[in-house]
């Protein structure tokens, strides 16, 4: 069965047609990065007005590099939420368009699903599992005791952990997108900064802006001193931080639980402090890990297309009423 | 002949189909919210009620704004991605236009854009420009004409009336456009560009 993913709940447009839910046939991601640079961010009225610049053009390019026309889809499955509004209605009206034109189911996914399902392309999720998502959008403990059966343990109740990278890499004068630069510049520093371990508690959820706020001030303070920041050093400590907790609330989910599979997803699953955190945290524990790859990772069609075989085979359709939504659980 | 017009930039939501100079579908309402939701399924029943398929239309005219950033898009984006995949040429047409057309003198179509500013275009009888679409300050002298507007302004407005024949006629031969580069026409920059752009002057 080939599904025609569609992904633009932020700032990519990107279409993948995917085999079964595991072979990815053809991905295009058209990446609007460069742009919201300039801006410190994601602006999210220029997101929407270049998703609907490129729409076609990615449409177009999937098929040609799969060598397939709409006619050889048998079904089409679109982000429609959570995620900017203006950016999800892009590739929502796109799917719905097809799906009528071509007279194909259209299957509706949830953004944080398909995250989850990126690691089925890299190996076949095995379950009972937890799933940690985390990214500029979403930092999430995902339990799953089936394909498509999502038990949210715990959220964050404030920033993103991407939304905290970006914002503590433009305290200290790092360029967007934040999270690589300071993941970066952690890796050559020394935890020697008195920052807080935040929300160590006995949840499941994440709070991150405490934790920024304690390195804004610090900044502050040391500047007010006349002290140089060892910018370095600060990174390094405020990753720490963390990965320290992110890896003890989802290390301690899996021993409660009794789950042996971990997967990690999203676009914060590409830092190398988290990843060589995680991975130490399972050894010790006997935990399998996956983590995917990079290009999974970030937002992409591939994780829609394969989210959608299984919301398919769940039995979940929509028709054209369906709507996008910038909140919403998953279920 | 077959066209099918979309209009979801003002919350004047218009889907049509015309076969051969006959309308077999309209749907014209002033109840633009939540056009993402409502539009497909309007279509649908054109289709439907027309007797045709999606594959059988010959021409997409569709408006292009000005109008609400998103509505626009929720139009556009169906209208695109039609056709280019029934591979059939698109025609962009202004909003303002279309709500000039129910009239016999000349008129000048204004939507609210917040802060005083309006988007304008001015029309004649048949359709042809007196006053280039922009977004300008509102001042009552700056337009020649009667006003019109679905919005509630501090001064007297009257509600715009929809001729379909008439935008069909003065724009039946227009060359397509590509759907790969027909974009909105939204006459006004983001927040965020234009301060960009002051900031750049400052």
């Amino acid at each position: 069965m080939y599904i025609l993913g569609i992904e633009s709940s932020c700032d990519e447009t990107s279409l993948s047609i995917i085999k079964d839910g595991t072979v990815e046939v053809s991905t295009v991601v058209l990446s609007q990065m460069d742009t919201h640079a300039y801006y410190g961010g994601v602006v999210p009225e220029i997101a929407s007005r270049m998703h609907v610049e490129n729409i076609t053009i990615v449409i177009d390019e999937v098929l040609k590099k799969a060598g397939m026309s709409m006619d050889d889809i048998d079904a089409i499955a679109v982000t429609y939420g959570p995620g900017l509004i203006g950016s999800l209605l892009i590739g929502l009206m796109a799917a719905k368009t097809l799906a009528f034109i071509y007279n194909k189911p259209l299957i509706p996914v949830h953004h944080i699903a398909g995250h989850i399902y990126a690691n089925n392309l890299v190996r076949p999720l095995e379950f009972p599992l937890i799933a940690l998502v985390v990214s500029g959008g979403h930092t999430e403990l995902v339990y799953m005791k089936e394909d498509y059966s999502f038990e949210v343990l715990g959220g964050t109740l404030d920033d993103a952990v991407g939304e905290a990278y970006d914002k503590v890499a433009r305290v200290i004068g790092l360029p967007y997108p934040g999270g690589p630069n300071v993941d970066r510049l952690a890796a050559t520093g020394k935890d020697t900064y008195d920052l807080p371990l935040p929300l160590n508690d006995d949840s499941y959820n994440f709070s991150f802006s405490g934790l920024k706020s304690a390195v804004i001030n610090l900044v502050h303070n040391e500047k007010q001193r006349g002290n140089e920041i060892i910018k370095e050093n600060l990174a390094a400590s405020f990753q720490n931080r963390v990965t320290e907790i992110l890896t003890k609330k989802t290390i301690r989910a899996l021993k409660e639980r009794g789950v042996s599979n971990l997967i990690v997803a999203g676009g914060v699953a590409a830092n190398k402090g988290l990843r060589s955190s995680l991975k130490q945290a399972c050894d010790k524990e006997n935990i399998n890990l996956t983590i995917p790859e990079i290009k999974y990772c970030t937002d992409n069609g591939a994780m829609i297309g394969a989210a959608g075989y299984y919301a398919y085979a769940k039995g979940l359709r929509a028709d054209l009423s369906l709507n996008a939504k910038a909140t919403m659980e998953l279920k | 002949m077959k066209y099918l017009f979309v209009n979801s930039a003002t919350t004047n939501l218009v889907v049509a189909i015309i076969i051969d100079g006959k309308i077999t579908y309209l749907y014209n309402e002033n109840d633009g919210n939540d056009t993402s939701a409502k539009i497909m399924p309007i279509i649908e029943e054109a289709f439907l009620k027309s007797n045709i398929r999606p594959q059988d239309i010959d021409k997409i005219f569709a408006v292009n704004g000005p109008g609400s950033f998103t509505g626009i898009r929720v139009g556009l984006t169906v209208a695109k991605v039609m056709a280019y995949a029934l591979n059939i040429p698109v025609v962009p047409i202004s909003s303002l236009e279309v709500m000039a057309s129910g009239f016999d003198e000349d008129v000048v179509a204004l939507i609210d854009a917040r802060r005083g500013y309006v988007f304008a275009g001015g029309y004649d009888k048949d359709l042809n420009s007196t006053y280039k679409d922009s977004y300008v300050l509102f001042e009552k002298n700056k337009f020649n004409g009667k006003l019109i507007s679905f919005d509630n302004f501090s001064f007297e407005t009257f509600k715009p009336k929809l001729d379909l024949f008439k935008i069909i006629l003065k724009h039946e031969n227009d060359d397509g456009v590509n759907p790969h580069v027909l974009n909105p026409n939204y006459l006004k920059l983001t927040e965020a560009e234009e301060k960009r752009l002051y900031d750049g002057r400052n």
